[in-house]
């Protein structure tokens, strides 16, 4: 479904990605761990297209994407959230999913009517509220909620383009446990079709609902495999995992 | 994103009774401002719908009512065309014009965009002011008012083009309000404030700036239509850039991203001008005196302060209240 060959990236002289390759079948859920400058959100930037590799390529669905620009990727299926909240502030949580799942039905540059009061729309908004549990803030300024509720948002809104591929930047980035926990269920209620790609530094989550797991290092894949073979890795323990080994 | 709170429709129709009454109150002289408020309201209602809206504040809305009015011009009185096909022409010019301004235009924002559409701007003032098809400096005259005989309506009279061209506004105002009311419009307000997700989303960024700029666009053609159709002479000043900066200080004024606003800053603003005018030809320096106080005062112009004020009175809720839009 999604899959790199030998992306490479370089800002200068600092090699951020390394030749990285990777394979997701559809329906896989895989979970990137890394220390922090491993590479792992400037991999997504060209997963996505909001930066251009050097070299090696990107494939989506088997069509070669490398090319493509971010918009046109979307339109593909491939969507994304992000580490740092990108929303639309001024605007309430039911016109932030509207506007997304308006745009991903190719409603957003129509002059003829309202899409957000298009039964589509509303009906994708909908689930996608009932999903994240956003459904009872729906009417809510995003200014005017809490961070946690500002990540779920986050995620929903990409869910609001019924991707076929999902990318989550650290979705469980700056929130509590118990909010934590909400995301472990929300990830595990997600349709089994759907492909996800995941940054996240919160363990007990990526192994928790990993398939398959792959480890950056200095921009490098230095495992790419099950959960249950990392967590007994030794390399692992040496560049990153010892402390969650050890606690 | 836009919506019509009961503030504003009460304004609206009061502005739109206020000024259709005022048709039969006034004589020559006030009918002649009305005419005026109604082209500068088409124009900073076009601009409130690119600026206010979508976050672009352009600086050749002035070029674009000039490229509007010098159109229907030369098809009226040099191509021989009648009034109404002549408009559709000017209006078609202006918003194809605005369309390849916004396309190339789309991947600046704030400061660039705004030099951008300025030097646009000029270098349609430039061009119309040096050529001699456009009569150079001298404008050009003869711009006929549409022939509405068969009606019986006599748009040579006063009163008559003043009521013509209040309707002209009425539907200036609802073009934009459905245009913020579609999809487009919708992204319009989404581009505004964050663009990098509508593109991650899927959205062709520049394609929706370009074609709100075009409909932007076409609504300033068609204030230039009426400026010609009203003075029946047009000269290269249309075009130039401090008729889009006073566009900008009347939206501020009025309120940005309020649509009623600006007509409200149209009116005061042209208000101002002559009552001003006629006491030191000054009146520049005052009306920049109350800008600065508008601007200092934090509110969004007139609308804001007024909805500023109401809010105070009432407890704030968690839930979105229908006045925050854009």
């Amino acid at each position: 479904m999604l899959e790199t060959r030998n992306l490479t990236k370089s800002f200068g002289p600092i090699q951020v990605t390394k030749s990285v390759s990777l394979k997701l079948e559809k329906g896989e859920r895989r979970v990137i761990l890394g220390p922090n400058g491993a590479g792992k959100t400037t991999l997504f930037n060209q997963l996505v297209g909001e930066i251009i590799p050097n070299a090696g390529s990107i494939h989506l669905d088997g069509a070669d994407v490398t090319a493509l620009r971010v918009a046109d990727r979307a339109r593909r299926g491939l969507s994304r959230s992000y580490q740092k909240n990108t929303l639309f502030d001024a605007l309430t949580i039911r016109e932030n999913l509207g506007l997304a799942a308006a745009v991903a039905l190719g409603k957003g540059q129509g002059l003829w009517s309202d899409p957000l009061q298009s039964p589509e729309v509303r009906e994708t908004v909908r689930e996608v509220a009932a999903l994240v549990d956003l459904a009872p803030n729906l009417d809510a300024t995003v200014s005017a909620v809490s961070y946690g509720i500002r990540r779920q948002l986050e995620v929903g809104i990409a869910l609001a383009t019924r991707p076929k591929v999902i990318l989550m930047d650290e979705p469980t980035s700056g929130v509590g446990p118990e909010m934590s926990k909400g995301f472990h269920r929300l990830l595990k209620s997600l349709p089994r079709e759907l492909t996800i790609l995941i940054i996240e530094h919160d363990m007990d989550l990526a192994f928790d609902v990993a398939d398959t797991i792959t480890v950056l290092n200095y921009g490098e894949v230095v495992f790419d495999g099950l959960p249950e073979a990392a967590k007994g890795s030794q390399l692992l323990k040496d560049i990153y995992l010892g402390a969650w080994e050890d606690a | 994103m836009f919506q019509h709170t009961p503030l504003r429709l009460t304004t609206l129709a009061l502005l739109a009774a206020g000024s259709l009454a005022y048709t039969f109150a006034a004589g020559f002289f006030g009918l002649e401002i009305l005419a005026e408020i109604a082209i500068l309201a088409i124009l900073v209602i076009a601009l409130d719908l690119v600026a206010g809206f979508g976050g672009m504040v352009s600086l050749c809305h002035g070029a674009l009512l000039g490229v509007g009015a010098y159109a229907f011009t030369v098809a009226a009185t040099e191509a021989g065309l009648s009034a109404a096909p002549a408009m559709a022409l000017a209006i078609a010019l202006s918003a194809a014009l605005a369309f390849a301004i916004g396309a190339v235009c789309a991947r600046s924002t704030g400061i660039y965009f705004i030099m951008a559409t300025l030097a646009f701007g000029q270098m349609g003032y430039s061009f119309v002011f040096q050529s001699p098809l456009f009569g150079g400096d001298d404008g050009l005259a003869g711009a006929p008012r549409p022939d509405l005989g068969a009606i019986g309506i006599d748009l040579t009279d006063s009163r008559a083009f003043a009521i013509y061209a209040i309707l002209l506004v009425a539907v200036t105002y609802l073009v934009a309000a459905a245009t913020l009311r579609s999809g487009l419009g919708r992204s319009l307000v989404g581009l505004h404030h964050n663009e990098k997700r509508l593109r991650a989303l899927g959205l062709t960024v520049w394609r929706a700036k370009a074609t709100a700029f075009a409909i932007s666009g076409a609504l300033a053609g068609l204030a230039g239509c009426l400026a010609a159709q009203h003075t029946q002479y047009i000269s290269p000043g249309l075009l130039s850039w401090t008729v889009s900066g006073e566009a900008l200080v009347v939206v501020i004024l009025g309120g940005l991203g309020t649509l009623v606003g600006p007509i409200l800053g149209a009116i005061l603003f042209v208000v101002l001008k002559h009552e001003i005018s006629a006491l030191t030809p000054y009146w520049h320096a005052i009306v920049g005196l109350i800008l600065i106080a508008v601007v200092m005062s934090r509110a969004n112009g007139v609308v804001g302060f007024v909805e500023a004020r109401l809010a105070t009175r009432k407890p704030q809720p968690l839930v979105k209240e229908a006045k925050a839009d854009a």
